[in-house]
């Protein structure tokens, strides 16, 4: 049996998978977006009160691997407080907070980097602060950091490979059970790697493209 | 007019502009010259208000300006009418040249200034209007940052050693442009290195070193100056030529 024939043969296996896992995707990617945008920006305007935790958490985070913090907020935590969490809702918080700082590292990066020469041509051109941020600021930063967040996003739909272990029923949670029946691994999990290029290629095709087409040479001849 | 005095200003310990009175009269062309780290820069962009002085007044025509500011107190800003043209020009990347051009204007609701045709075929930009700034030569970027300012017609235009890159004929061009806005009753300042610029476009020329005008007056002050430091620093710069 091919991995083909296992895509097929599975298929409503691998879709109610592959349903769990965008689901999951899909909040991680709005959490992360939306409050590292907000966290991101709040940390370029409050450097020290705002900025500097918000860098130490993200220093941190990037240091401990995904699955410890995953398992440590599954296990150790929930049995600390006594408490039941759904294993969806604990993969969705666990990994929108790694999002969120990933992303917010990235926006503020991108502002704090921002030549503010761009802002004093505004000023003498009489553009108002909300014409320069609309007009001036936004467009260059988007620019700047549309292809590295796209990235990000692809990395985050990796990463929810993880809540599998801690129960949840997505695309690799799947993939493990069938192979619990039939025991085909290599081709299980070709299968599975095959279902992730289709889905995550166009999304890095798109980062590449954006990132080509925005983030030009800008330095002067 | 639009005038500085006493104006005064420092960085830490470092004075940069040490009491200098300034006047620019509309429809004039003041030139400040003098050494590098003399504070022309910084005396410019104080004059436009982008950096405000420690201590002293800036008058725009009937608008009044004295520092220090008093608590939250913040002035109303004086621009586009007196407006800036850096050395480094300052051209947002992510427009063309064209739109670089236009998007001021079309903010204050003006589809296309009734002279910005006109200042583009004058400036010979046609050809190359429609590229970003990085696809742009330095001169075609520098006619560029001039026509995004000229467009806006305003009543007063400081310029930041702005023929730095151009070329012989582009510098006469610029010239005889400057020449005109003044005649049309705009007043310009300008801080420049070359002396033939200053020699050909001033009404007035201000002799700037260590923070403190040293000497001003005419053209005259280029042949025969009065000041010691003056005779050196244009005997240095006539021998480099």
């Amino acid at each position: 049996m091919s991995a083909i024939d296992i895509l097929i043969k599975y298929q409503a296996a691998f879709a109610a998978g592959l349903l769990v896992t965008f689901h999951l995707a899909a909040i991680v990617w709005c959490a992360g977006l939306v409050l590292g945008s907000v966290l991101g920006t709040a940390g370029a305007k409050w450097r020290r009160t705002v900025g500097l935790p918000s860098r130490l958490m993200s220093f941190a985070l990037s240091a401990i691997p995904i699955l410890v913090v995953l398992f440590w907020l599954h296990y150790p935590l929930q049995s600390m407080l006594s408490v039941v969490i759904d294993p969806f809702i604990t993969a969705a918080v666990c990994l929108s907070i790694v999002n969120t700082f990933a992303v917010a590292d990235t926006v503020r990066g991108a502002l704090d980097d921002f030549p503010k020469q761009y802002v004093i041509a505004a000023q003498v051109c009489g553009m108002n602060a909300k014409e320069t941020v609309v007009h001036i600021q936004v467009p260059i930063v988007l620019r700047q950091v549309i292809p590295s967040l796209l990235i990000i996003q692809v990395n985050m739909l990796q990463a929810t490979l993880f809540a599998s272990l801690i129960s949840v029923n997505e695309i690799f949670r799947v993939a493990q059970q069938i192979n619990s029946q039939i025991y085909k691994p290599v081709e299980i999990y070709t299968a599975l790697g095959i279902l992730f290029l289709v889905v995550c290629l166009p999304l890095n095709a798109a980062a590449h493209m954006l990132k080509a087409k925005y983030t030009r040479d800008y330095s002067e001849r | 007019m639009l005038s500085g005095v006493n104006l005064s200003k420092s960085f830490g310990n470092q004075q940069i502009i040490n009491n200098v009175d300034l006047q620019l009269e509309p429809g004039q062309i003041s030139v400040i010259i003098g050494p590098s780290g003399s504070g022309k820069t910084t005396l410019l962009k104080m004059m436009a208000l982008l950096e405000h002085p420690d201590s002293g007044r800036i008058d725009i025509d009937d608008t009044s300006y004295t520092f220090p500011l008093k608590r939250g107190q913040t002035p109303t800003p004086p621009w586009p009418k007196v407006t800036v043209v850096f050395q480094q020009l300052f051209l947002w990347p992510h427009l063309t040249l064209m739109q670089n051009i236009t998007l001021p204007l079309k903010l204050r609701g003006k589809d296309r200034s009734e002279n910005l045709e006109q200042l583009i075929h004058l400036f010979a930009m046609e050809s190359f209007i429609n590229r970003y700034p990085n696809q742009a030569s330095l001169g075609q970027r520098q006619r560029a940052a001039l026509v995004r300012a000229l467009v806006l017609q305003p009543e007063y235009i400081l310029l930041d050693e702005i023929t730095s890159s151009l070329d012989v004929e582009q510098v006469a061009i610029i010239l005889g442009h400057l020449r005109e806005l003044a005649n049309k009753g705009i007043g310009i300042l300008t801080v420049t290195h070359l002396l033939h610029f200053a020699r050909e476009a001033a009404d007035r020329i201000i002799f700037l070193d260590k923070g403190q005008v040293i000497e001003s007056g005419g053209k005259e002050l280029l042949v025969s100056p009065k000041q010691e430091r003056v005779q050196k620093f244009l005997s240095v710069i006539e021998a480099a030529s």
